[in-house]
């Protein structure tokens, strides 16, 4: 696909007129796809809650170059997966800079990281320092740092086990008669029916 | 984090526990007034009976008499011993609140205290906003530093587990409170709430001196709390402090009749318990402050002989522990409170008789108990208590069948002396049932105890006038139901484990009164045929009864509905004209909540789910608060193969296990969201196309959908 990205939203139309015009002329892949690969890029930065709009283009800009150069390599992917894995690359090298001594897997690394974001309140105070790993304000990479929370406080283990209970023979002898009438059903309900035709044949017996 | 203080010091370590002379003396006091009723009563039926002798059912009748007569007695003198103690001008010389000195309340608190809440599939909002007006009433006081709050989730859908996550999320980050409020979620919830509460207590039970337990819907607020810990501290002979939760928010007309039967009726049924009850009271679950020490050490909760319902795991934990509590040498106190402990109740009549079967399985589990050997008599005497007050309904039962079997057999009676034990005991049964009612009501018209201007206090004497119907109403429907619960219990049809509903969403669900009360009408008709060929006066005798049985359809359909007399002032509580601020601040964030535009409802629905799988936050806070599983025992290719089908069809295509799994697994959970995000629009099921476009036009914060939005507060 040769020429500039064909705008799609208003919305995104405006942010795209905010941002530099850059061109970006992918070799592989239709225009429709990119289209919808840019579009699927703006619905996922936004949900970052990146409210900026010029480092939000910037961003789907980047990340859609770096999806091109991928999607030459193997066009059998879409160009919104090649983005979508680009954007989580860059997420991942951006995270790794910030928390790189807190010995984290990539899953915690992920997760602990963009939640660090949020709680360092970044959307809103460092959006135009988000995935860029080459300027990573002190601050903020305090403020992330700090921000890896756990649900509860350190456990301090006890044994809390029931002590044996002497339920006494009325119990004993309770629990005799019902563990059997659990064991047979129709024990059961012939008690049952006797009880109720009992009840009947004294009922006939004063009417009768 | 909090401190844990030292033990408390210098305090005689039975502080708390009633000196026994005087518990002696108080329950000799009480029990010979109840003996002597039921005694004079039984005597009357007796006499009355026994004029021709006396017949099997005459003495079925005697049989079932003696025990409802009991109950009868002692909830008419409770009563008026609370009534008394209320106006008694010497203070009660076991009041707790006398314990504490002016230089108590100006101590700082150091002890440790949990404050807990277990929860389970509840509305998210209500548990944490009424968890940040608990939480901000505590910062008031200056003495919050030593609390932590958790919320202990056992919820089991997935929705509601990822906005309790969030909700937890926000509200410490809105309150500045990471490392105060804490959140867990238990995989598996073995042993349902007592399980959950004792999970709690083997991680964290040794960091705390004491647990306060709180019910989801519970409302606390910080002046009560503090002041509870205040007198545990000085009182280290008690084990457990029970309050007198008050209900609130009601918005039905059966819910607002009980708050306000609660209000008016409550405070002295509970000055009267706590007179004859002393150091061996009950423990009900919540609003209560437990001594963690010997909790773990020796409350924790043995299983019953035999299967559930009867047997297994116990489901009215509470009464169990009071009673562990008690044989292990500590006191269960009730701590009279007029202000600042709440709770909610059920709004509809389905919804009470939900919660009453459940309530009645664990009560009849503690038949087991009955028996055992080691408890206190009055511990005993509790479980007895417990079990008959649903025993009770089947007895009525049965007393309604026995009399209808006597009017058909009907002896004239001729003998002036039975025809005085006759009236005198209908007159007696009268006073019984309705001078409790009129004392405290004149009480009330006399001291002005919950309202002080005369037309509220008028309007109060109105609304105890209509509340006499509608229980006198449901009376009858309760009988049957409970009766049906009790026959179950013993036959083995346990209940589910389900969530109480604490609000009633739209109008009343027509259907639902039908398909349940259909069969009481039905009953209420065949007894009423069978009373008009026995006997025409009979009839008129049970007509009230029969009358209430007719219109249970109706009156289940009144009582859930929203008319509930709030326009002409009934009902009307302390808590309604005068709201608490712990109160004030829950209702104005509900509020604030209730106005917000929300998503469309297919989306709603899973709201959860939708912000795990697409909310790069939330689905970073889900998975940093998973535990990875060393060993993980479905596949990976079972656990791609639902995802797929997740992304291709949607989350109604799947069923909560599947669901389950996947979200419990750290990898598939992370992958989703990237798969879900990198799929083309055909490639998706129409739900997560829609769910894309309209989420981030939605959700301004994706963790303040549960929770109104205040500002960050800072140190």
């Amino acid at each position: 696909m040769k020429g500039f990205l064909r705008i799609l939203t208003t919305a995104q139309n405006r942010a795209f007129m905010e941002a530099v015009n850059i061109q970006f002329a992918p070799a592989t892949g239709t225009e429709e796809e990119w289209n919808e690969a840019y579009a699927r890029l703006a619905d996922y930065f936004r949900s970052y809650q990146l409210h900026n709009r010029i480092r939000r283009t910037q961003l789907i800009l980047e990340t859609l170059r770096r999806a091109a150069d991928e999607h030459r390599k193997d066009p059998t992917r879409t160009p919104t997966a090649h983005s979508i894995e680009q954007a989580r690359l860059m997420m991942r090298e951006w995270l790794a800079a910030i928390y790189s001594d807190l010995n984290l897997n990539e899953a915690q690394l992920e997760a602990a990281g963009r939640l660090g974001f949020h709680l360092s309140g970044g959307p809103a105070r460092w959006p135009n320092f988000f995935l860029d790993k080459e300027n990573l304000p002190r601050d903020m990479m305090e403020a992330m740092r700090s921000a890896v929370r756990t649900s509860g406080p350190g456990m301090q283990v006890s044994k809390m086990t029931p002590r044996d209970m002497d339920l006494g023979i009325v119990s004993e002898v309770a629990e005799d008669t019902f563990d059997r009438l659990g064991r047979h059903p129709i024990l059961r309900y012939s008690v049952l029916i006797t009880i109720v035709g009992s009840v009947l044949g004294y009922l006939y017996s004063l009417f009768g | 984090m909090s401190v844990i203080g030292a033990q408390t010091a210098n305090i005689n370590a039975t502080a708390g526990i009633p000196p026994p002379r005087i518990a002696r003396m108080r329950r000799a006091t009480f029990f010979s007034f109840v003996g002597l009723g039921t005694i004079v009563g039984t005597w009357l039926m007796y006499v009355y009976l026994s004029e021709h002798g006396m017949r099997w059912s005459e003495w079925g009748l005697l049989a079932v008499f003696l025990p409802l007569y009991y109950q009868l007695n002692v909830g008419f003198w409770t009563a008026l011993f609370g009534v008394w103690l209320m106006n008694r001008p010497k203070p009660d010389p076991l009041d707790l609140w006398r314990t504490l000195k002016q230089e108590d309340v100006d101590e700082p608190i150091t002890a440790s205290t949990a404050i807990i809440m277990p929860v389970f599939n509840e509305d998210v909002t209500r548990v944490f906003e009424g968890l940040r007006a608990i939480y901000l009433s505590l910062e008031q006081t200056g003495q919050s530093k030593n609390y932590d709050f958790f919320i202990l989730s056992d919820s089991n859908q997935t929705s509601q587990w990822i906005e309790e996550e969030t909700a937890w999320l926000e509200l410490c980050r809105q309150l500045n409170a990471f490392g105060r409020i804490f959140y867990r979620k238990r995989r598996k919830p073995i042993n349902r709430k007592s399980g959950n509460v004792s999970d709690f207590c083997r991680r964290w039970g040794k960091r705390y001196r004491y647990m306060l337990v709180l019910d989801a819907d519970s409302l606390m607020s910080g002046g009560l709390l503090t002041s509870m810990v205040r007198i545990m501290e000085k009182n280290p002979g008690i084990g457990i402090l029970q309050t007198f939760p008050k209900q609130i928010g009601a918005e039905t007309l059966l819910g607002r009749v009980m708050q306000f039967a609660q209000a008016l009726y409550g405070p002295p049924f509970m000055a009267g318990l706590d007179y004859w009850q002393c150091g061996e009271a009950n423990f009900w679950g919540h609003n209560a402050i437990i001594r963690l020490e010997p909790f773990i050490k020796y409350c924790a909760l043995p299983a019953l002989p035999g299967k559930e319902p009867f047997g297994g795991h116990i489901l009215s934990h509470d009464f169990v522990e009071a009673a562990l509590m008690r044989k292990a040498g500590y006191a269960v106190r009730l701590l009279n409170t007029d202000r600042g402990s709440y709770e909610e109740g059920p709004p509809t009549l389905v919804d009470m008789l939900k919660r009453d079967r459940r309530w009645c399985q664990g009560n009849m589990q503690h038949f087991w108990l009955l028996f055992a050997k080691g408890w206190h008599p009055m511990s005993r005497l509790n479980f007895f208590h417990g079990i008959l007050s649903y025993a009770s309904s089947l007895l009525w039962f049965f007393f309604l069948v026995f009399s209808t079997f006597l009017a058909a057999t009907r002896l004239p009676h001729v003998d002036p002396q039975a025809r005085l034990a006759e009236q005198l005991l209908l007159g007696v049964t009268i006073m019984l049932i309705f001078l409790p009612k009129v004392t405290i009501l004149l009480d009330e018209v006399i001291t002005g105890r919950m309202f002080k201007p005369l037309s509220l206090r008028l309007a109060t004497f109105m609304s105890s006038m209509a509340d006499t119907i509608v229980f006198t109403l449901m009376a009858p429907v309760l009988m049957i139901f409970h009766s049906q619960f009790v026959v179950y219990t013993v036959l083995g049809k346990g209940v589910r484990w389900v969530t109480q509903r604490r609000k009633v969403d739209g109008g009343v669900d027509w259907a639902e009164c039908f398909f349940t009360f259909w069969p009481i009408g039905a009953i209420g008709l065949v007894w009423a045929v069978i009373g008009w060929f026995v006997s025409h006066s009979f009839l008129l005798w049970i007509s009230p009864i029969l009358g209430a049985l007719l219109l249970g359809i109706p009156l289940a359909i009144l009582v859930s509905g929203r008319s509930s007399g709030y326009r002409f002032g009934l009902f009307l509580t302390p808590e309604e004209t005068d709201p608490p601020s712990v109160l004030a601040t829950m209702n104005g964030n509900l509020a604030e909540i209730k106005g917000r535009i929300h998503l469309p409802p297919e989306l709603e629905k899973h709201h959860g789910l939708l912000q795990v799988c697409l909310d790069p936050y939330v689905n970073g806070l889900h998975v940093s608060l998973l535990r990875r599983r060393k060993n993980i025992h479905v596949s990976r290719t079972y656990l791609d193969q639902i995802a797929q089908r997740l992304i291709k069809e949607g989350p109604q295509c799947l069923n909560p296990q599947e669901i389950k799994a996947m979200i419990h697994d750290t990898e598939t959970v992370t992958d989703l969201h990237y798969r879900l995000w990198s799929a083309r629009d055909h490639e998706l099921a129409p739900f997560w196309a829609t769910a894309i476009r309209q989420y981030n036009l939605a959700a301004s914060s994706p963790f303040t959908h549960t929770l109104a939005q205040r500002e960050v507060l800072t140190d």
